[in-house]
């Protein structure tokens, strides 16, 4: 009796061992499967999610081309794939509708007027005089009052990739808002510390067009910035070209630029931020612009272009045929039950799902469910085995009674 | 007393009179100067397209049609005004008439103005902008073709929505009258001499004004006109968008007033021998200080040289565009390009103009005097007017101690001559001053009023010379015999009349002078030129005869009140006065005239 009990004991104790070594190794498993997912092959950023802050500072008829490039760069950000929901776009006054504007209700940015900038769909977030220095830095930090709709709010997490633009009147540390009042590089900044201390975002790239617009990111200090601006310090950033009906300047130099350059960049492409950097020319551009990197930890080879500038949503490739699994169950509308019944049985003989890269579990069941059916079934078997048990000794003293 | 500055005074009186006369002939030389440039970022000038076309220039002609025929009937100002209305009502710009009448001395000016206001298309408009033309133009011809060119104007811009302020079209009767009458009723203000109806049909604040003169058939540049009603200037950068627009888009070389230069050229050869004429910095010069006159002449003057300076009274900046007559290139088509063009830059005006210059003088249609430039050379020769009166005025508070006889022997060479203070009596000039703004007044009041005004004439005006003289005589005479007789007493007499009175005159002279300057440089000019040298040099004289052949030399300077206001039987200085408020009259009746008065004293007193 000793040596039975001392055998199903063992035997007992090696199945819930082999339970729990099964159960470590999924989950071990599990982990890997995770970070592989937040990892492309190529280019590992991290990040899930792209969001958009893109700011024209300044106000009047003369100003045209400031609201000109805001809203370049907003049709370039939603056509690579930054949804509505994730851009903030901040115009200071209302080219469109201005009194003076020959075409109204239309934007234009080029001479000749090809393309209008304002004609379906756009979202503008804060207009007119509520483009403040104020407002501006409360959406960055978050620190909006309660009753700010979500479509003005900055929504990022630690996953987020932030793009940053701000065009207007500016000088040496500072960007004229309004007309009335500056924000300081200072002020930015701060904002941008308080962002990395709130796991605002997990890089962010500053981009600005104003006159002397390098000295504007001169004052960063938290981690993963990578900033560029127009001009260096005591230089204009120079206008593009004018259009003889609309009669004012209709896109800055700079902004002109990057945007021919983007609009060569589609979803796809692989085109790192180092190439574009270096599609800058000063003599083209007709100023100096300048990069400041040194906050930033990839190097920027590995850095895509639609890494910041594009909305990537990350897709897996499914193992084909699992599909038919999967179909199969679809279409018969089978519960998982059998199935899972004959793993639970013989767990250590059901096929692990690897070798073709993909980290799917056997098909039609969840995470958690497994776990779940797991945990019951050990406890079952250790029920049964002890209620075995007893029975066995019950029988057995109830036998030798009998025979006494 | 007699070292350092108190001797240097003299040179330092004579070098500053020559700075300042130099300086004010150095004004047109090629060297000063700077080229014009755009201040306000808001206004963009050149950079639109234009599309007046043909069909506008074709309009134009139509209209000029109907006004030579209303010329030809010699039409009534009612026939005249009713036609422009019906051709703003046509058009469906809403229009409406005003009728005035001013009564000057010796007439009575009346006619009706007409008025279209064009409201801006999709804002408030709580701005304005105005296109005038008066009937009569600046040449005293008919502006036939710039009433056309209103009509016309009213006519294109209907089409477009991108006027971001309303259009005001005047048609002003007369040549100022009209738009005087028109201005001071919309802006509330009342003369008590006008009777006119008031504006019904109210727009916004007006910023900005163009006044066009179009009196010949064809035009070969485009003059501007930009002095305002007593020495006023509008802001520069509306003159100096317009020069860009004229030269770029439209094509026509832009002038400062008429003057071309090809007229000058001429003239200089006439003048000048060969070598000196050919010299491009004579020739320059020549151009330059042709255009410095007749600025210094309108502004000295306090006329507006054009409808547009009536303007400038409320704060809104406003020129002439004067078409300058000749067979050449130019007519309805450059002029309706060139005014669109500048309405899109006023257009894009987000606040007054404020940026450049309001005081300066064009020397050319692109070159400019800034105000420290041409300042100063009226204020130097004040200084040295202020020197002389200031150094009268301590030579009267101290006299030379004469010895007694018994000392003379003895010879200078023991004791310096000692200075002993004596008293000023001040009263006595002051209560001479104040006599002779009096007389200043008692002048003015007589020159202004209608009575004398509609029964004299040039010849009754003769016997006031030989009539002042005897009364200026007895003035002296009695003065003279006031004072006390100088007498060997410890005390010593009183200061003599002719130098405090000299020392007030060149004081008050010198005030007035270097106030002026900053307000109105020419007629502080015109004082200096005047009044610098003759006022400086008055001294008292004995005997009767070179007591009146001074005073008469001293009468020749008021020669220039007998020009502007005596003239003619209504002179055109009183009737700016009367119905513009121009303050040249009464300057020149109240201060200028005293001060040559108190001047003449010094000369008829004994010394």
């Amino acid at each position: 009796m000793n040596i039975t009990r001392c055998s199903r004991w063992l035997h007992f104790t090696l199945l819930v061992l082999l339970a729990l070594l099964r159960n470590s190794n999924q989950t071990q498993g599990q982990e890997q499967h995770v970070k592989n997912f937040f990892q492309r092959a190529d280019s590992p950023s991290g990040h899930t999610n792209n969001w958009a802050v893109l700011v024209c500072a300044s106000r009047y008829w003369f100003n045209y081309r400031h609201m000109a490039n805001a809203l370049g760069m907003y049709r370039t950000v939603k056509r690579l794939g930054i949804p509505d929901s994730n851009i903030i776009l901040m115009l200071a006054d209302d080219a469109a509708c201005n009194a003076r504007n020959m075409f109204p209700g239309s934007v234009y940015a080029n001479t000749g007027r090809q393309l209008d900038l304002y004609g379906d769909n756009i979202e503008v977030d804060y207009r007119g005089y509520e483009v403040t220095v104020e407002n501006f830095l409360r959406v960055l930090t978050g620190r909006v009052p309660l009753t700010q709709p979500r479509s003005k709010r900055l929504l990022t997490d630690d996953r987020s990739n932030v793009f940053v633009y701000l065009t207007g009147h500016g000088g040496n540390e500072f960007l004229k808002f309004q007309d009335n009042e500056e924000i300081s590089a200072f002020d930015i900044a701060d904002a941008f510390e308080q962002m990395w201390q709130k796991k605002r975002y997990k890089e962010l790239f500053f981009m600005v067009d104003t006159c002397q617009a390098n000295t504007l990111y001169s004052k960063f200090y938290s981690p993963n910035i990578l900033a560029t601006g127009s001009s260096e310090i005591d230089e204009n950033s120079y206008s593009h070209e004018a259009d003889f009906d609309i009669g004012v300047a209709v896109i800055d130099s700079y902004t002109h630029y990057v945007l021919q350059y983007l609009e060569g960049i589609n979803k796809t492409s692989k085109a790192t931020m180092e190439d574009f950097f270096a599609m800058y020319d000063p003599v083209r551009i007709q100023s100096h612009p300048g990069v400041r990197s040194d906050l930033f930890q990839r190097p920027l080879s590995s850095v895509l272009v639609t890494d910041f500038f594009g909305g990537m949503a990350d897709v897996d490739i499914v193992d084909s045929h699992l599909f038919h699994d999967l179909d199969d169950n679809i279409k018969l509308g089978s519960s998982p039950s059998p199935r899972l019944s004959n793993t639970n049985r013989d767990p250590s003989a059901s096929r692990p799902v690897e070798g073709t890269g993909s980290r799917l579990l056997p098909a039609g069941r969840s995470h958690a469910d497994v776990h779940q059916t797991r945990a019951w079934a050990g406890l079952g078997m250790v029920g049964l085995l002890a209620g075995f048990v007893l029975l066995q000794t019950k029988f057995r003293t109830a036998s030798s009674g009998r025979d006494r | 007393m007699e070292r350092g500055i108190y001797r240097a005074l003299p040179v330092i009186r004579i070098f500053l009179f020559i700075l300042g006369y130099s300086w004010m002939l150095m004004l047109p030389s090629p060297q000063l100067g700077r080229g014009i440039y755009i201040d306000e970022n808001a206004l963009q000038p050149g950079q639109v397209n234009t599309y007046w076309s043909w069909d506008d220039v074709h309009s134009a002609d139509v209209y000029l049609g109907h006004l030579e025929q209303l010329r030809d009937q010699n039409a009534s100002s009612v026939e005249k005004s009713s036609f422009l209305r019906s051709v703003f009502s046509e058009l469906g710009i809403p229009a409406a008439t005003q009728a005035y009448s001013f009564k000057t001395g010796t007439m009575t000016l009346d006619g009706i103005n007409t008025y279209g206001v064009l409201s801006a298309p999709r804002t408030s408009g709580t701005e304005a902008i105005v296109i005038a033309a008066s009937w009569i133009s600046l040449t005293a011809g008919p502006n036939l073709r710039g009433i056309a060119t209103v009509l016309s104007l009213a006519a294109y811009l209907k089409r477009y929505s991108l006027w971001a302020k309303d259009i005001i079209f005047i048609v002003g009767d007369g040549y100022m009258d009209g738009m005087q009458a028109w201005l001071g009723a919309y802006h509330g203000l009342d003369q008590s001499n006008l009777d006119a109806e008031p504006i019904k049909l109210h727009s916004g604040v007006i910023w900005t004004a163009l006044a066009i003169d179009y009196p010949g058939h064809s035009f070969s540049h485009l003059g501007i006109f930009y002095e305002g009603l007593n020495g006023r200037l509008p802001n520069q950068d509306l003159m100096n968008s317009f020069h860009i627009i004229s030269t770029h888009t439209g094509g026509v070389p832009v002038v400062v007033y008429d003057h071309v230069e090809e007229q000058m050229d001429s003239i200089i050869s006439r003048w000048l021998p060969q070598l000196l004429s050919r010299q491009a910095y004579i020739k320059e010069y020549a151009r330059r200080a042709r255009n410095v006159i007749r600025h210094v002449r309108y502004q000295a003057l306090g006329r507006a040289s054009g409808v547009h300076g009536l303007f400038h009274r409320f704060r809104i900046d406003a020129i002439t565009v004067f078409a300058v007559p000749a067979t050449g290139p130019h007519g309805f088509h450059a002029l309706g390009r060139v005014i669109e063009s500048t309405l899109r830059t006023m257009n894009n005006l987000l606040e007054r103009l404020h940026a450049s210059f309001f005081f300066y003088v064009l020397t050319g249609p692109g070159t400019f005097l800034k105000f420290g430039q041409y300042l100063p050379s009226a204020v130097i020769v004040s200084v040295a007017m202020m020197f002389g009166g200031l150094r009268v005025w301590v030579d009267a508070g101290w006299v030379k101690q004469q010895w007694s006889s018994e000392k003379v022997n003895h010879g200078p060479a023991g004791k310096a001559p000692k200075w002993k203070t004596r008293r000023r009596n001040v009263i006595i000039p002051l209560v001479v001053m104040l006599a002779t703004h009096v007389v200043g007044g008692i002048t003015f009041f007589v020159v202004t009023n209608s009575w004398f005004l509609t029964r004299t004439d040039k010849t009754t005006y003769l016997p006031i010379i030989p009539l002042s003289l005897i009364v200026f005589s007895i003035l002296s005479a009695l003065l003279t015999s006031d004072q006390p007789t100088n007498s060997q007493h410890d005390e010593p007499s009183p200061a003599p009349l002719s130098s405090l009175l000299k020392a007030f005159n060149l004081c008050f002279a010198s005030t007035v002078i270097s106030i002026t300057s900053v307000l109105n440089f020419s007629l502080a000019a015109f004082l200096v030129i005047l009044l610098g040298i003759p006022l400086s040099i008055s001294s008292p004289t004995i005997g009767l005869t070179s007591k009146m052949a001074k005073a008469m030399s001293y009468f020749i300077l008021l020669f220039p009140i007998w020009w502007t206001l005596l003239a003619t039987p209504m002179s055109q200085s009183i009737w700016d006065w009367q119905v513009l408020g121009v303050w040249f009259a009464p300057f020149v009746c109240i201060v200028y005239l005293p001060l040559v008065l108190q001047a003449t004293v010094v000369c008829m007193l004994d010394p």
